[in-house]
């Protein structure tokens, strides 16, 4: 052991070193937790979907047991484009005849139900284009499903049935038989689930196959579409709300409050990081506290020891080491802690969330390395300061 | 280095007596390397404040001392670490012997720091001190000669030119006076380094080459 280390020791105080450890350790972990479950969640908001990303609304008209009708007219539509608000609009389509669909796994069905089809403009729609088209003759067609759909499936279906969950990948790779029933006449078809939209509850299509099979199976049924897709330069725009509310419609603001949840996301992991920060910025002080307080009780022996040629870099080591191992200690046990509670949160988050990403703790490690430098930077320099003041008060 | 040289030195403290009559203080002094000196003075006339600003740690003086051609008062932290390692070795009046150590590990954090002295040479300088069964012991439990024999030890673990021992032999007898002297010359000779002894009465019975009143 070196000698100057037998020195230096002395007056160390467990008790402050202790009291270091574990308000750095808190404070780090509460730091790196938070950043880390940021990181964990917020794709689960943020996840691509099917529908194009720019700010549209959903407008439907308000359905009441008056009756009226619940379509739109050519020249609402044509209204509402005029507005100056508008970027376009799109009308929804709905399948005028019957829709079965089947699934199965190795071509044995085993889930059917009835449902229908709705298209709109292609415009919005944002998925591979290759996969998203129809042409009359073709025998397969692409299709979006809401992700509320997958979650029925996985948590009701085949929870009951003891069936395998299926994940997003999975389930574009299954089978699936449409049925067209309408106007005498009915046609097997095979469906693909193409993509996924969180945002609309409608089972998609392309219009072309919209066109194709209302005029095959329904030639005679009214068209006129229920909900129109309208893109807006502005969502939060005070005319639109002034517009809907005149003419009597509704807006879906489902896209309003994803992007309300992702802020209060943002702020509620700010908060804690900023608690966690001052927690770190505190036992940081009680380090340099007691370092400050060992050199003070020490300060003969350090003068002694400069006396006799130790150089103030030699002199300040034993310290800028003891607090650096410290440092380090504490981001180990604060990167083990983490990745503990990590395991049980993501348990909880892939039960809610089953086609979420695993994402790496890779910027959980380059955060808390680039704390454990600051930090580590700031002790060592403020370590060699109070040395230096011991050799000039000698 | 080869030369302290002192220029119309004085403590501050004395700036405002009227007469100093000294040898050293307000005159030009050299000292040069493999020469002995003894330095006489009643207690306080500014002895171990001499040694302090020679050594480096105390500046409260007027005039310019120089290292060579040297101001002192210029060189930096790390010069007076290279000097202190290397140069000018300081026996301390008040020894500044770290308490806790014991007698060896006192001697070794100095030689281990400079690399000077075998363990086996550091072992014999015990023996020829008379306290070899003290190696071992902290030196918090040493008399406060057997410390002054410690730190003389320690003082010489080290290459220099100068040698500056501050009453080394206050607590000693004649003969431990003796020993002291022949283990201290015999080394500095070896080194070829000059030594400065300073005294308040009892002083080691040396050649002096001069001998300053303060």
């Amino acid at each position: 052991m070196s000698l100057v280390w037998k020195l230096l020791r002395q007056h160390i105080s467990a008790l402050q070193f202790i009291g270091f450890f574990m308000a750095n350790l808190l404070g780090m972990l509460i730091v790196l937790l938070a950043f880390q479950f940021y990181q964990d969640v917020r794709p689960v908001f943020a996840q691509g979907d099917g529908i194009i990303n720019n700010d549209y609304l959903i407008v439907s008209k308000h359905i009441s047991i008056m009756g009226g009708s619940s379509t739109f007219s050519s020249s609402e539509v044509d209204d509402l484009s005029n507005q100056p608000f508008t970027k376009c609009v799109g009308a929804f389509t709905a399948s005028q005849y019957h829709v079965a669909c089947s699934m199965g796994i190795e071509g044995v069905a085993n889930f059917g139900t009835q449902m229908y089809f709705e298209s709109v403009p292609d415009q919005f729609v944002d998925t591979d284009h290759s996969q998203w088209h129809f042409q009359p003759g073709d025998d397969w067609v692409p299709i979006i499903i809401p992700r509320s759909y997958l979650a029925i499936y996985n948590f009701g279906y085949a929870q009951s049935r003891s069936l395998p969950k299926v994940s997003e990948s999975v389930i574009s790779m299954i089978d699936m038989t449409v049925i067209l029933r309408g106007n005498a006449r009915e046609q097997y078809m095979r469906g693909r689930v193409v993509g996924f939209t969180s945002r609309l509850n409608t089972i998609l299509v392309p219009e072309s196959f919209m066109e194709w099979s209302n005029r095959e199976f329904a030639p005679d049924a009214d068209v006129s579409p229920t909900r129109l897709i309208v893109e807006v330069g502005n969502p939060t725009d005070d005319a639109i709300a002034r517009y809907v509310q005149q003419h009597g419609y509704d807006i879906d603001e489902d896209k309003l409050a994803a992007g309300k949840t992702t802020y209060f996301l943002k702020v509620v992991s700010g908060v804690i990081m900023g608690v966690g920060l001052l927690i770190s910025a505190l036992s940081f002080f009680i380090l340099m506290l007691s370092i400050y307080l060992l050199v003070q009780k020490n300060t003969v022996k350090l003068q002694n020891l400069l006396l006799i040629g130790y150089s103030p870099t030699r002199v300040s080591l034993p310290y800028q080491l003891l607090t650096m191992g410290m440092n380090a200690l504490v981001l180990m046990f604060a990167l083990l802690l983490l990745s503990w509670l990590r395991g049980y949160y993501m348990n909880m988050l892939w039960a809610m969330f089953p086609t979420m990403e695993d994402h790496t703790m890779w910027a959980a490690y380059l955060l808390g390395g680039s704390l454990f430098m600051l930090v580590s930077l700031l002790n060592v320099i403020a370590i060699r300061r109070k040395v230096m003041t011991c050799l000039r008060a000698h | 280095m080869d030369t302290i040289h002192l220029q119309h030195t004085l403590p501050e403290v004395f700036a405002s007596r009227d007469e100093i009559r000294s040898d050293v203080w307000l005159k030009d002094v050299r000292f040069e390397r493999g020469h002995l000196y003894l330095v006489e003075a009643n207690s306080g006339t500014g002895k171990s404040s001499l040694c302090s600003f020679v050594y480096g740690y105390r500046h409260d003086y007027q005039g310019i001392i120089t290292f060579d051609t040297q101001d002192i008062r210029r060189l930096s932290i790390a010069d007076w670490t290279h000097i202190r390692q290397r140069h000018l070795s300081l026996l301390f009046q008040e020894l500044r012997l770290f308490p806790e150590l014991t007698a060896m590990e006192n001697v070794e954090i100095k030689n281990r720091l400079t690399g000077f002295k075998k363990r086996k040479e550091i072992l014999d300088w015990f023996d020829q001190f008379g306290i070899s069964d003290k190696v071992d012991t902290p030196v918090a439990l040493m008399s406060f000669g057997q410390q002054q024999r410690v730190a003389m030890m320690r003082a010489l673990a080290q290459p220099f030119d100068f040698l500056l021992v501050d009453e080394p032999i206050s607590h000693l007898d004649d003969a431990n006076s003796r020993t002291m002297a022949d283990i201290m010359m015999e080394e500095a000779t070896r080194q070829g380094a000059a030594v400065i002894v300073t005294s308040i009465g009892k002083h080691m019975e040396l050649h002096y080459d001069q001998i300053l009143r303060l």
